[in-house]
């Protein structure tokens, strides 16, 4: 009997009592699964903690599920919607584009654009074969014709290709010349290299057409039994600026498209312009035909707009400045946006439900390891009637969905100084690409991964996980640390997503009086950062309940929230590297990258930003002479002696993974007291590259006072306030002890001031002797 | 003295200051050794580094760059006229055209030479030579046809030769006693060798290699003794003659010659046409997918090689039987000889010297022996011994015949070089001049040498007490010898790399190896299983240092 396999997706997150959710489930080994919706309390089976708690809720769809095999399209393309088929040419034609392959060497044939079907061999194509050589071929069913290109096309360099077919005399002939400056490709002008081949032929028959083939570019239709129809010869690598003429053009014709100049209208049928349509806002999926039918191509797996194009000069950096610049479409093999699988099961949620963190569960087989999967999704109230909103970052559970590192990063060992320890769920996902990527790997060419969506199994965002490279729990497990703890102290709580604060802006947040953070909300999209700005300076007080968060820019679409875009460059610890002149996301045209490069450092609202991380070893708090300030004292109520959290799910301390540092010059409110700080982190404890001009030795924990967490508070403007906790494994001490212990105590005298609708405890009003303002 | 060395050997944990309960206050630990010395101590490679540099063995064309290249092929097929690879010198970037199949070239060459033969030929040889050739071409011919049976098809049967012998019989007998013209006995010849094909093709389905080989050479032999006594095929007269010619008796001998010479070439083009739509087709392409002893696979892969073979056998039959009826219109005749043990010897001697599996080799193969058999007439008997001799170097020495031979030297070549890189082990993981030629990426060189003096000083940082360092504590603060070797170790490449497996069914943890290639899984490098992570952390320490010391 085959091994059984369950996994899921919703097609939400976030919900509210009485919405719909529709559930997708995938079954490998069994047509039957049993489902049961839970309340997820707690996800870490440390044995220092209380171990996974769950509550099992009534609901119409518990029971057995009818569960199947379902299959997922990978790659991403272009697909030119036809119903006319005016792109079925069966006489002389001429296909054309600008290129940029990525992997023409990998050995597996590439469409770049054509009419194909490679099952019944119908069509014609242009693309690249299994050894690098551009192909052109046109096939009339029993027999296919041919022509390749003299020399293997070569990686990471601009090419014009085209290929002309003339019907009256059966000559064919592919055009195949360097496009190449001193920015664009990954050779300059020494290299020699000559990348020109032309290549005549003459060829037997015209392509036939079968009726429902589409013109796709960088894929091309294939046929499976059981699968039905899917796209194979996926491309990777750029395009820009395709063609498609219904007569053969002169070399003379093609030599002046690739000089730059528009295409002769006479006998265009197509010319996708990928350099329209771009805003001020970004960029969509379609790609516009200024041809005379106007057939818009449709992005499918998000091919990634925004990138440079073929002239591309260096000299702008951004679309916005220069979109003739910036043509390039680029595809990737392996890209995954939506698994679109058949819907398994919908659920209309209780009118009664409580907000909280919640689940689908699925069992089959012996209903642990693969046979047991989780569906999380989150239900806000109708109504927020609470006082307290925990707020889930959901966003940067995106940015690090399905990440691959302990697998296909040789650094993170170094990094975390650690042997990753895998579990059959990190085995499953490496086997198949069928998971898709996070924004820590790269693609199979090579090229970062700068879109992470939740319509396909995201298997650590599931409680119980552990990230395998460093093996503690990590996001949403490790923030469901923080949910058990709310529920210990029976506190009344709503729970929100990023995805609400991003739609809502700061209307999501206002009704509470106390906002809570999850344990590493690092990804914040200009919406989330101004609400949660917002909502501080307007009086709301907010509880920073982790590290490294409101780091780094991202962007999502208003109507597809279930994707996030993600550019990684420059002065940052970075798992990929955008290339010169990409650092604009397609989503909004904004800058991507660190926020602190673009002018608001975390330290600007929260007090804290970004120092240092490390693993292995987590180290406690020492409380810092503020802390014995009387106006400060509720804080530390009830907490005896100095040294605070000595104990953690998270390596045996408060402080650890991930750090962050009071720092005046990046902005910290100069009002910020720091309650205390962590020390004594071990040397794989790094001092993050923003806080310093140059690298050099003595940058780590041992050496560098620069090394620690603290923990500080603020008062805000209008009674808010804000409390920064500057370390992940804060949340997962919370547990320890039964939740009995002075890390909890210390939370809970924060959170008990924070709701209460009175100003907090003498919150600023006994200000520090000498910094009395001047009386005007 | 021993003072001062005793606190060297002690490492100071700079944190034990934070929090004393979590660290130790001082650890045992090896004696200081500088990273540098064995960078200052290695003065010259310890093996011999020779001058290297590759032979250029074939002409390299240059490319055609934003000139026209015109293609083109033979119709109808979509095959080209030559197969050239383009592409770019690895090491200069220049570009270059290789002819990847050079037979075509070959084949018009030597054809055209052929050809040429009778027209300059001196008045002297020709009788000798002419004679020879037009045996050359029948015998090439017949070849090819057996050819396709022991190569394509994989068939043993030494029946050729009582095809072609009883086709010619029957033709001769009908065109001796039936006046049938002299073009109807190809033909008739052809259907002879159908209906004796199909005969013997049937225990070919049943019998394997060895025993089929005997039962058809047992075939020919009936039909010698039957020929041979039956007065209808002439027993009298040592065979039968008088069959109608195509050669017009009032020309003159050296005209009747060349004609005979380029009937029996056109006959030998024929066959080899034959033998190209035959293997170089359908039929040979699915019996290439079953060679002999992997005919299992190539059944459960769906392949149906019994009816190709059988096929084969059949088509092969039909050109035997047609060459048997060319052969009494050329000769006026057949003689019992035809049937004659050493004619089956000397043909399987062409088979085997050219190289089974290969028109060339066929023909080539048919060459030589024709040339020692017929025109070397003078050297008597001898020239049998030479034949003999030829052919026992060729299965001594060459692997596939003499058209084995490029390829045979070529791993040949391949063998001697690795066994001399492996005599010199000394180089440590360095790569050589002689590897670095093949080398991608010069990045790689340094690489190499960079890690080979890493790990020799590492392996002067092995103590027991770093041992013991690390099983105290895996993670956390370490000593510096024990950092710089979980440092080196940490940060190798992913291929082969230690991983741990967490065992969810039995609760403990397993050392793996991960794969560094997408899509495959880790392996499993022991059955160990360990209690707790801290176990697994330090087993894959163990492993790491023991590799390192054996490397």
């Amino acid at each position: 009997m085959a091994q059984i396999k369950l996994f899921g997706y919703s097609d939400k997150i976030s919900v509210k009592p009485g919405d719909v959710i529709q559930f997708y489930v995938n079954a490998d080994g069994t047509e039957r699964a049993e489902a049961q919706l839970v309340r997820l309390i707690h996800g870490d089976q440390h044995p220092a903690g209380p171990g996974f708690l769950e509550e099992e809720i009534d609901c119409s769809v518990n029971g057995a599920w009818e569960v199947e095999k379902q299959y997922t399209q990978i790659g991403s393309f272009l697909e030119v919607p036809d119903r006319e088929g005016r792109l079925a040419l069966n006489g002389s034609l001429t296909l054309f584009a600008f290129i940029h392959p990525l992997w023409p060497q990998v050995g597996l044939r590439q469409c770049l654009l054509g009419r194909w079907d490679n099952d019944k061999n119908c069509g014609f194509g242009l693309g690249i074969k299994q050894n690098g050589l551009l192909e052109f071929w046109v096939g009339q069913g029993d027999e296919v014709d041919y022509l390749e290109a003299e020399v293997p096309l070569q990686a990471q360099m601009w090419y014009f290709v085209a290929a002309t077919f003339d019907a009256k005399t059966g000559r064919a002939t592919l055009y195949q010349e360097g496009v190449t400056n001193r920015y664009n490709s990954v050779l300059g002008k020494v290299a020699p290299l000559d990348l020109r081949s032309h290549v005549a032929e003459t060829f037997r028959f015209r392509p036939k057409h079968l009726p429902d083939t589409p013109f796709l570019m960088a894929g091309s239709r294939d046929w499976h039994a059981k699968r039905g129809n899917f796209v194979s010869q996926l491309y990777c690598g750029k395009l820009d600026r395709p063609g498609l003429f219904n007569r053969a053009l002169r070399r003379e014709e093609l030599g002046r498209i690739r000089n730059g100049d528009t295409p002769p209208s006479e006998g265009m049928v197509a010319y996708w312009d990928t350099t329209h349509g771009y805003t001020d806002q970004g960029i969509g999926d379609v790609v516009t035909d200024i041809g005379p039918f106007q057939l818009h191509a449709k992005g499918y797996n998000r091919p990634v707009r925004a990138q440079t194009g073929w002239n591309w000069n260096g000299r702008n950096d951004c679309f916005r400045l220069a979109p003739q610049e910036y043509g390039g479409v680029e595809f990737h093999s392996d890209a995954l946006i939506d698994c679109n699988w058949k819907p398994t099961k919908a659920l209309k949620l209780p009118e009664d439900l409580r907000s909280g963190a919640y689940a689908m569960r699925l069992r089959a087989g012996p209903g642990t390891g693969l046979g047991e999967e989780y569906i999380p999704f989150f239900v806000r109230p109708k109504v927020p009637t609470g006082r307290i909103a925990f707020l889930v970052p959901t966003a940067s559970y995106l940015a690090y969905a399905n990440e691959h590192l302990s697998f296909d990063a040789p650094i993170v060992q170094g990094m975390t100084g650690m042997t990753p320890i895998l579990t059959d769920i990190d085995v499953e996902m490496y086997k198949n690409p069928e998971f898709g990527h996070g924004c820590y790997d790269s693609w199979a060419d090579g090229q970062g991964v700068c879109y992470s969506s939740y319509h396909r199994p995201v298997v650590n965002m599931r409680p119980k996980y552990r990230i395998s490279s460093m093996d503690i729990t990590w996001q949403y497990p490790a923030d469901l640390s923080v949910i058990a703890w709310l529920e210990h102290q029976k506190y009344d709580y709503d729970v929100l997503t990023d995805e609400d604060l991003d739609l809502e802006g700061v209307a999501a947040l206002k009704p509470y009086r106390c906002v809570i953070s999850g344990t590493h909300p690092e990804y914040y999209s200009e919406r989330m950062m101004d609400a949660t700005e917002d909502y501080i300076e307007g009086g709301g007080r907010y509880i920073y309940l982790g590290a490294n968060g409101y780091y780094c820019n991202v962007a999502i679409r208003e109507d597809e929230p279930w994707v996030l875009e993600c550019r990684k460059f420059g002065d940052t610890w970075k798992a990929w590297e955008a290339r010169p002149g990409e650092h604009y996301m397609a989503t909004t045209g904004q800058k991507g990258g660190p926020w602190k490069c673009l002018g608001r450092p975390p330290q600007k609202i929260m007090g804290v930003g970004f120092v240092s991380e490390g693993f292995g070893r987590s180290e406690p708090f020492y409380r810092m002479p503020d802390s014995y300030d009387p106006s400060l004292s509720w804080i530390t109520e009830g907490i005896e002696g100095e040294i605070i959290g000595d104990f953690g799910l998270a390596y045996g301390g408060a402080a650890g993974v991930e750090l962050d540092r009071y720092d005046l010059s990046l902005g910290t409110p100069p009002n910020a007291k720091v309650i205390a700080s962590s020390g004594g982190h071990t040397d794989n404890y790094l001092t993050h590259v923003q806080v310093q001009l140059h690298q050099h030795p003595g940058i780590t924990g041992s050496y560098d006072y620069r090394v620690r967490a603290d923990m500080t508070y603020f008062p805000a403007p209008n009674d808010g306030a804000v409390f920064s906790c500057s370390s992940i494994a804060f949340g997962q001490a919370l547990p320890a002890n039964g939740f009995d212990n002075n890390v909890s105590r210390l939370l809970a005298n924060v959170v008990n001031a924070f709701v209460r609708p009175e100003p907090l405890p003498e919150a600023g009003r006994e200000a520090v002797p000498g910094a009395e303002p001047v009386a005007s | 003295m021993t003072e001062l060395s005793s606190i060297q050997r002690t490492w100071r944990n700079p944190l034990f200051v934070w929090d004393g309960s979590q660290e130790a206050e001082k650890l045992p630990t090896p004696t200081f050794v500088s990273h540098q010395e064995i960078w200052e101590a290695t003065r010259a490679s310890r093996a011999k580094l020779l001058p290297v540099g590759r032979l250029r063995y074939y002409h390299k064309w240059a490319g055609h760059g934003q000139n026209l290249w015109r293609r083109s092929r033979y119709f109808p097929t979509r095959r080209r006229v030559l197969r050239i690879r383009g592409e770019y010198n690895k090491k200069s970037l220049r570009r270059e055209k290789t002819i990847i199949d050079k037979r075509p070239i070959w084949w018009v060459m030597g054809l055209v030479a052929l050809a040429l033969v009778p027209l300059l030929t001196p008045a002297s040889l020709e009788n000798t030579l002419l004679t020879a050739g037009v045996t050359f071409g029948i015998y090439a011919a017949i070849n090819l046809c057996w050819m396709l049976v022991i190569g394509t098809a994989s068939i043993f049967s030494l029946a050729t030769y009582a095809i072609v012998g009883t086709a010619a019989f029957v033709t001769a007998y009908s065109s001796t006693m039936f006046g049938l013209p002299w073009w109807l006995l190809p033909p008739l010849g052809a259907l002879v060798g159908v209906i004796f094909g199909g005969i013997i093709a049937l225990p070919a389905t049943r019998l394997d290699g060895f025993y089929y080989a005997l039962l058809t050479l047992g075939l020919n032999e009936l039909c010698r003794v039957y020929f041979v006594t039956s007065r209808e095929f002439g027993s009298a007269t040592g065979g039968l003659y008088g069959a109608a010619t195509y050669i017009p008796q009032d020309w003159s001998s050296s005209g009747q010659l060349q004609l005979a010479y380029y009937a029996c070439f056109a006959v030998m083009l024929l066959a080899l046409l034959l033998y190209r739509f035959v293997n170089g087709r359908r039929l040979g392409r699915i019996l290439r997918m079953a060679p002999e002893k992997r005919e299992a696979f190539a059944e459960a892969t769906g392949v149906n090689f019994r009816q190709a073979r059988v096929r084969v056998f059949l088509i092969s039959s039909v050109g035997l039987g047609f060459i048997g009826g060319f052969y009494s219109a050329n000769y006026g005749g057949v003689a019992f000889s035809i049937f004659s043990f050493d004619t089956v010897l000397l043909g399987l001697a062409m088979l085997v010297i050219g190289g089974i599996g290969r028109s060339e080799g066929a023909v080539l193969g048919t060459l030589i022996v024709v040339f020692f058999d017929k025109v070397l007439i003078t050297l008597g008997p001898a020239r049998l011994i030479i034949i003999g001799l030829i052919m026992l170097f060729v299965v001594l020495y060459l692997r596939n015949g003499l058209f084995g031979i490029k390829q045979q030297f070529r791993s040949w070549r391949d063998k001697k070089k690795s066994e001399r890189r492996s005599t010199r082990a000394e180089k440590g993981g360095e790569m050589l001049p002689e590897e670095a030629t093949e080398a991608r990426n010069v990045d790689d060189l340094y690489r190499r040498r960079y890690d080979k003096m890493q790990r020799e000083f590492l392996k002067t940082l092995v103590k027991p007490e770093v041992i013991e360092e690390h099983r105290r504590a895996p993670q956390g603060q370490h000593s510096e010898a024990l950092e710089r070797l979980l440092i080196y170790f940490r940060n190798q490449p992913q291929p082969d790399k230690y991983a741990i497996t967490a065992l969810q069914s039995i609760n403990g943890f397993r050392i793996v190896a991960l794969s560094g290639h997408r899509g495959v899984a880790p392996r499993v490098v022991e059955d160990k299983i360990y209690r707790s992570p801290a176990e697994a952390y330090h087993g894959v320490f163990l492993r790491r240092v023991q590799d390192l010391l054996e490397s």
